[in-house]
Parts: C-alpha cells; sequence; structure tokens
C-alpha cells in the first residue's frame, strides 16, 4: 500500500484503511496555522470522527452531566496489547506481540499476565497465509491482508475474550482503545463476546487515551471538558453521550467522561449498548483515583505497563534470533545485508 | 536459606562502587553497612551506604512529580488520601548508592576469612543484607588497645568496640568536629584509656577552660596515673611556674603574631642583654631579659643609648607590653631555679597523664606555655633518641593535646621556629606526638594535617573542613561527605592506618566510662621489715 506520494505507508495509516485521507494543500506554515485554529474555534457544532472504521450515529450535541462515584466493582480485569518490530528487511519483517491481563480484586492485584510473546514474519504470501493460520480466531478472511494491526488486535482480543470467560459475575473487563476490533476479525466474534459477557453479567468496556472524535474538526472531547468546566465546575466529574455504533454486534454506545475531579483529561469510553451508563462509569470512575493519573482506570496503566514491548525486550528477541540464525548457519554478512538499519547507519554515517 | 534479612538486591556500578535496589518502605541510613552476599564466589562484599534516593518503575519525565502534586492538592483541600499512589510497594522503591569497601574470603578449611580491598565485582543482583558479627571479625585485632567505642552502622550501634592503637598516638592524632559535636567527651574517653594504660604512653593535655581538670579525676585511675598543674591556685592540682630562664624567642614567636620589624626586635634585644649577660642585670638564658625590659621606664631613652636607634621606638614599645604582660602571668617566674618543666618531663616518662590547666591564661599566653612544654618533651625524646638509645626505647610514647590547634598549626603558623610542625614532622621517629582538636581543620596546613595518621572526624558542617579532611585522611573519604554532614554527637569516623577503611564508630560517654572503669588494682602489699631478723 501506498500513501500516494510514492513512500510506503504507516502504520496508523495502514491502521483507518477505510479512510480517503485528502490532501488539503496548504503552502506555508501560517496558512497551515489558520486553518488549524479555524478549525478549533471554528463554529461549526458537526459531530465526527474522521478515523472511524463504523459508522456512528451521533449525538446532535452532546451535553456533560454530573456523573456520582459509586462503589468500585468487586473484580477487575484490564486487558492491553503490545507489539514491536524485531527485524526489518522491508519485504521480510519479524514481528513480535502479545497480550497482557492483570485482574484486580479488591485493591489487590492477583493477577499480571504479560503474556506470551508471539512472532509471526510477514512479507510474501506464503508468510501470509502461515500468520493467518497461526491466528485462534474463526471467520477471517483467508484471503485479507495480513499487518502489525491485524496480529496485536487479534492477540488483544483473543485475551479480552478468556477475560470474559474468567471473570465473576459483577466484574468489569477493561479494555485499552474501543470496542473495535481489527476490521479483518470478523464482526460474529464481538457479537458473541458481548453477548458472552452480558449474559455472564460481566461489563466489558474500553478506554481511549486519545480520541479522534471532532466537533466542526476540532477535538470533540477538548471542547467539552471546556464545557464542562464552565457548566459543572473546574473539579466536577461528568459524563456526556458521545454516539451509537455497531448495531451488527448488539450496539456500542460512545461516550465522553471525566472519572475523577482532578483528571487532566476525559476519555472515550465505549459501552455495550444495552448497559445503563451513569452507574457503569460511577463505578468505573472508582477504579481512577490513582495518584499517578486520576481519571484513568489504574487497572489499565498496569496491563499497559505490562503489554509494552520495550527496547531491551526487542533486543533480547533480537539475540535470541541471532542464535538461531548461528544454528542455522545464515551468514552475518547476510543477516547484515538484510537487516542492518540503513536509516539510522546513513544519519550516523 | 532464609531470605528474610535481605535489605535489597545490587545491580549496578563498578569495583568500587555499588548500587542496589530496596523497598520502597526499607529505612536505610547514610554509613549503614551493608553486606553482599555472593552465592557464586562465596565472598561476602562489604559496603557502605553514600546515598539514598527515590526511585520509580516509571520512566515518565515528571512522573514522580506529578504524583506528589496530586497529593499535595489532595492535602490542600483537606481530602489526604483521595488520591492513593496504589501498588506503591512495587511502583516505587528506594536505590541504595554504595561504597565499597572490600571483600571478605571464603573460610578456608580453618574457618579463616581475610578481609580484601576491593578488585572485583560482585556477582549482579547478589542479595545485600544486613552484616553479621562474623563479618567485622577481622576488624578486631586492629582496633588497638584504646577503645573509644563501638562500630557504628547508620545510626544502629554494633557490639563490636572499636579503638586505636596506643602506639598510634605518636603519629599524631586529630580530631575535628564542629561545636557540641563531642569533641572533649571523645578526647576525655582517651584519656581515660591512657590512665588505664598501666604507663605504656603519657599525655600532656593542655585545657584551656578548665573542663577537664572537673572531670578527670572521676576516673577511677586518676589518683594515680594524672597530674594536674594549674596557672592559678586550684585545689588538688600543683602550681604551674616557668622560668623565664626556659622560654625562648621561638616560644615568643609561635604564641604571638610578630612583624617583621618586631622580630628583628626581639632580637636585638635577646643581642643586647646577652652582651651584657649577667654581670649588669643579673639574668641567666632564655628570656630571662624580659624582665629588666619589662621594668624599663625610659624606652625612648634605652632606645637611643642601649640599641643605638637601630629599633622603632613605636615596635620597641609593642615588645615592651608584651613583655610586661609575660612577666605579670602567675605563672611565670623570674627566678631561673623555679620550673616543673623536670616534674612534667618526669611524669610523662612513667606513662602519666600531665593536665595543664590554662584556664585564667590568654589564647596567646596559653600557646606560649604549650609552646614552651612541647618543646621541652620534643627535646627531651629527640636527646633520649640520639643519645640514648636503651632510655628511648623504655620512654613511653606520648601526645601533647592541644585545643584549638589551628592556633599553632595553621600555614601561618609553619616558621622555623614554631615547635608544632616540627613536632608533627620529626615528632613521629622520637614518639612524640600531636593530638590536635580543631573545629576548623581547614585553617590547618594541609601539609602538616598530612602527616597526622589518625582523623577522628566528627560532625563537620563547613563543606571546605571537610574537604580538607578528604584530601588528607588516610583511608578514602571520598564518598563520605553527606555522612561527615549528617553525624549527630558522639558519632564519628575513625581514619587510620589500621584499619583498612574509615570506621564508623559511637564514641562512649565520658560518664559511661567513669563508671564502669574496674579500678586500679591494689598496690601490693609491702611485708614489714623484720628487725629482729636484722638484729644479730
Amino acid at each position: 500500500m501506498t500513501d500516494g506520494t510514492g513512500g510506503e505507508s504507516h502504520a496508523w495509516y495502514s491502521s483507518y484503511p477505510y479512510v480517503i485521507m485528502v490532501r488539503v494543500e496548504q503552502a506555508t506554515i501560517e496558512q497551515a496555522a489558520g486553518r488549524l485554529a479555524a478549525l478549533l474555534t471554528g463554529g461549526s457544532t458537526r459531530v465526527a470522527d474522521p478515523f472511524a472504521t463504523n459508522d456512528l450515529t451521533y449525538e446532535a450535541e452532546p451535553i456533560a452531566r454530573p456523573l456520582p462515584r459509586l462503589a468500585p466493582p468487586p473484580e477487575v480485569w484490564a486487558v492491553d496489547g503490545g507489539q514491536a518490530l524485531v527485524a526489518d528487511a522491508r519485504c521480510l519483517q519479524l514481528l513480535v506481540t502479545r497480550a497482557a491481563r492483570v485482574r484486580f480484586v479488591g485493591d489487590t492485584c492477583v493477577l499480571e499476565d504479560e503474556g506470551e510473546l508471539r512472532a509471526t514474519v510477514l512479507g510474501g504470501a506464503e508468510n501470509r497465509q502461515a500468520a493467518l493460520a497461526a491466528l485462534s480466531v474463526g471467520g477471517i478472511d483467508p484471503s485479507t491482508s495480513v499487518d502489525i494491526n491485524l496480529l496485536r488486535d487479534h492477540d488483544e482480543w483473543a485475551a479480552i475474550a478468556r477475560s470474559v470467560e474468567e471473570a465473576e459475575p459483577g466484574a468489569v473487563v477493561l479494555v485499552d482503545g474501543d470496542l473495535q476490533p481489527d476490521w479483518r476479525i470478523p464482526s460474529t466474534f464481538l457479537a458473541e463476546l458481548l453477548e458472552r459477557a452480558d449474559r455472564r453479567q460481566v461489563l466489558l468496556t474500553a478506554v481511549t487515551k486519545h480520541s479522534s472524535l471532532s466537533r466542526g474538526g476540532g477535538p470533540l472531547l477538548g471542547w467539552l471538558e471546556r464545557e464542562a468546566e464552565t457548566l459543572l465546575g473546574p473539579r466536577a466529574m461528568w459524563w456526556a453521550p458521545v454516539a451509537r455504533t455497531r448495531t451488527d454486534v448488539g450496539g456500542v454506545q460512545v461516550v465522553a467522561a471525566r472519572l475523577d475531579p482532578d483528571a487532566r483529561f476525559a476519555f472515550r469510553i465505549d459501552l455495550p449498548l444495552s448497559v445503563d451508563p451513569e452507574p457503569a462509569l460511577g463505578a468505573l470512575s472508582a477504579l481512577c483515583d490513582d495518584a499517578a493519573f486520576p481519571g484513568y482506570p489504574y487497572a489499565l496503566s498496569v496491563a499497559d505497563r505490562l503489554a509494552a514491548c520495550p527496547g531491551w525486550l526487542r533486543d533480547e528477541v533480537w539475540s535470541e534470533l541471532d542464535d538461531h540464525f548461528d544454528r542455522l548457519g545464515v551468514p552475518l554478512e547476510v543477516r547484515d545485508r538484510a537487516f542492518a538499519d540503513r536509516h539510522s547507519l546513513m544519519e550516523r554515517a | 536459606m532464609t531470605m528474610s534479612n535481605s535489605r535489597g538486591r545490587l545491580f549496578g556500578k563498578n569495583v568500587l562502587d555499588g548500587v542496589f535496589r530496596a523497598a520502597p518502605d526499607e529505612d536505610l541510613f547514610l554509613g549503614e553497612l551493608l553486606v553482599a552476599v555472593d552465592e557464586q564466589t562465596g565472598r561476602r562484599y562489604l559496603f557502605r551506604v553514600v546515598d539514598v534516593s527515590y526511585g520509580s518503575e516509571h520512566r515518565e519525565p515528571g512522573w514522580a512529580e506529578r504524583v506528589a502534586g496530586t497529593m499535595l492538592s489532595d492535602d490542600a483541600r483537606g481530602e489526604a488520601g483521595a488520591h492513593p499512589l496504589h501498588d506503591q510497594g512495587r511502583r516505587t522503591y528506594r536505590v541504595a548508592d554504595c561504597r565499597c569497601l572490600g571483600y571478605l574470603t571464603p573460610p578456608d578449611a580453618a574457618g579463616r576469612q581475610e578481609f580484601r580491598k576491593p578488585k572485583s565485582l560482585p556477582t549482579q543482583f547478589s542479595r545485600v543484607v544486613a552484616p553479621e558479627p562474623a563479618d567485622f571479625e577481622f576488624l578486631r585485632t586492629k582496633m588497638g588497645d584504646l577503645p573509644f567505642g563501638h562500630l557504628r552502622s547508620g545510626e544502629t550501634v554494633v557490639d563490636f568496640e572499636v579503638g586505636i592503637p596506643g602506639r598510634s598516638l605518636a603519629s599524631h592524632v586529630g580530631i575535628f568536629a564542629t561545636t557540641g559535636m563531642g569533641k572533649s567527651n571523645l578526647m576525655k574517653v582517651l584519656i581515660g584509656d591512657v590512665l588505664q594504660a598501666e604507663g605504656r604512653y603519657g599525655l600532656l593535655v593542655i585545657d584551656p577552660h578548665g573542663e577537664y581538670r572537673k572531670e578527670l579525676p572521676r576516673h577511677p585511675w586518676a589518683a594515680q596515673r594524672l597530674r594536674t598543674y594549674a596557672a592559678r591556685n586550684l585545689p588538688n592540682a600543683s602550681r604551674l611556674r616557668i622560668s623565664l630562664a626556659e622560654l625562648t624567642v621561638d616560644d615568643l614567636r609561635t604564641a604571638y603574631d610578630w612583624s617583621r620589624p618586631q622580630e628583628e626586635a626581639l632580637f636585638e634585644l635577646e643581642r643586647f642583654y646577652s652582651s651584657l649577660g649577667s654581670v649588669r642585670q643579673g639574668t641567666a638564658s632564655g628570656l630571662a631579659w624580659l624582665l629588666p625590659f619589662s621594668q624599663l621606664d625610659d624606652l625612648p631613652g634605652f632606645r637611643e643609648v642601649d640599641l643605638g636607634n637601630r629599633v622603632a621606638l613605636n615596635t620597641l614599645q609593642v615588645v615592651h607590653r608584651r613583655a610586661r604582660r609575660i612577666c605579670d602571668l602567675q605563672c611565670i617566674s623570674a627566678d631561673p631555679a623555679v620550673s616543673v618543666g623536670g616534674s612534667i618531663l618526669a611524669e610523662l616518662e612513667q606513662g602519666r597523664v600531665v593536665l595543664v590547666d590554662a584556664s585564667g591564661l590568654g589564647s596567646t599566653e596559653e600557646v606560649l606555655v604549650g609552646s614552651f612544654l612541647a618543646r621541652t618533651v620534643l627535646d627531651r625524646w629527640s636527646a633520649a633518641y640520639l643519645d640514648d638509645p636503651e632510655l628511648h626505647e623504655r620512654l613511653p610514647s606520648v601526645a601533647f593535646v592541644l585545643e584549638e590547634a589551628q592556633r599553632v598549626l595553621s600555614s601561618n603558623s609553619d616558621r622555623e621556629s614554631n615547635v608544632f610542625p616540627r613536632m608533627a614532622r620529626e615528632g613521629r621517629k622520637f614518639k612524640v606526638g600531636l593530638c590536635a582538636i580543631t573545629q576548623q581543620p581547614k585553617l590547618l596546613d594541609a601539609e602538616l594535617l598530612s602527616q597526622f595518621n589518625t582523623f577522628f572526624v566528627l560532625g563537620l558542617a563547613d563543606e571546605r573542613d571537610r574537604n580538607i579532611l578528604r584530601s588528607s585522611a588516610k583511608q578514602d573519604l571520598s564518598a563520605s561527605a553527606g555522612e561527615i554532614q549528617t553525624l549527630m554527637p558522639g558519632e564519628c569516623l575513625l581514619v587510620n592506618l589500621e584499619a583498612p577503611f574509615a570506621v564508623p564508630a559511637k564514641v562512649r560517654l565520658w560518664d559511661d566510662v567513669v563508671r564502669s572503669a574496674a579500678p586500679p588494682p591494689e598496690p601490693r602489699a609491702v611485708a614489714p621489715p623484720n628487725i629482729s631478723a636484722l638484729v644479730d
């Protein structure tokens, strides 16, 4: 896939395949700044999400309303996925992905599972087929493309499904992001999962730290934060219904919420349509009192830390790969020519 | 193996330094001694904590400040605890920077362990534990026969007695501390040790404020081993009487600041009175001429006639004023036959503590007396060394104890005439040492300070004071600045050549020493002479 300028597509771009990016011609920084200023402060009120992968039905005018904090749920699961590009020969890539899970009962973390690293070679039809064959979620189109987003989301949603199964009734399963798995994962998977969660009285909810929801072209959440502060006061907790989507899976409601009086930001939160948002968010807010990041569920930040694939992990995987190459007799020169980071080498030169 | 005593895990640094991670609630103290147990080699590495800092699993810049800010806001609203830091025990920790002092070899077949300087890295992630009594056994032979306190690990006093060898008195001892940190207590404890040393060592203590005179007699051994002299009439003290004839121009030059013309005037006066000899004035040698000079009424006439105008009148007036003050001192006698120098030497030769109460003397007069006594001792011991080696062998090591030592050991005072720098440089071979006490080591001459083999470093607030000690100490103190700065009264670092590192110690209290000192043995009973057996 190319981005129309002859270059290779970037990961963020390839994760939103349905979006047609229209280049708005701004010749100078000054002109670009003028355009941004107009969007950020303009009078338009149309709510949208330019990167949404599913059709959303928006509220005409999201209005913030007070959110009382309730008792926390007795059990909380949090799931997040991580990935790393270990070796990159452009035509061939070695990726690792994993999905971390944590479980809190009361204030105590009783499970920290950073998830097994799964290595996938991408590049070429054979590798694509092998990668697809290794996925456990059924119903994925065997002719579809495979990239790191599919791999990471697959692992993450498989972990979410396991958590829903293992959670006790009354528990909350938190997902980092939205309730929208990668577009290649069939909707039947999500539909069955939401139904299963509902049947087991487990609340499945997702929190997006940095949402692309917009109002009049500018960030919706920033606007809502300002509006709510004016309307409800600077330390108010609030929530606002924003949209509904995914009728194909039983329905998902999208809200914005500020989950702590000291929260610096409000977040997008996805809930199943069948859930009454206010008590669910009130209970969720009780999980968001951590001093390091008020307003964000602490359990999710633990899962996020566990799932992350930092540089040292990538280096370790690379070392392991090197060992295997040694045993398999791959000459050093061949490895070097294939995987040397030419960008950084040339920058150093 | 039980892991309950684990204090942390070593993770970084080099051969000389270590860094270990500890739990966020691990109470670590500057100066604390800890052991890294190297399971692979069987070695036990001894570390001293030199700094402790915070660590967190979170790498984002400003994370900790943000958390503190949130909690602070809660406090300001009266809602402390509204935002707890969940899992604080896992998200935060402490990092201890340590100086590696050395390591204990694994026990040999006979169970012996050897302490060696650090030359290798302990295995990474070795367990850090609190030391066990056996970890300090190697120190026992190095602690000498003058115990002054107990080993200290941070704020914990370890049941292990520390001290210095008495022979190290001759290689000079420095006691450095700001006011109130325990200099006098330490000195009294050391004097108590010398009292109990049964004559092996002698001490000549100049007591500027009479503090030691009041305290030292409480020691059970004082009656036998302590002799007190005072510059004024005091009970239970002999009068300190020094003949002018015993003093020298060098003593004057040590005690007073003289300008170059004033020094020339001193020499001119000495020459003049020497030329008169005893014929005209009835004077002997030394500064005996100070008396007739101080009694002169017609200074201008004396200057013109006797000195041939070779000395300016105002210069002569300064010398005259000082001469009068000296001659008026109670402890100065014009009679050349009067002197305590001989008896003080005799006491020191028998390994006694001689206390000279100089209260009532001004600072300069105190130095004048000190200079005379120091010179007398140094001359006696050096003469024995040169002329009678057998006698010198029998003489005890002696030390001259002087408070506010910067008065005579500063770089300004390092002149040929000053006996104290000479004592610092040459005294060791004659078994004569200096015990210099000062609050301001920065004022001491660095070269002279380097002659001191034993430092007692107590609390010092001034960085310049710590710096000069660091550069002159016989063990590495470079990482101990923080510890020295935070020493509490009575806590000290002992730095000498015996111990392989600066030993942290807690000095005993003088009251406890007095209370616990065993009394001296009763004098052996002498059988009454059997007269009848002698009479046939």
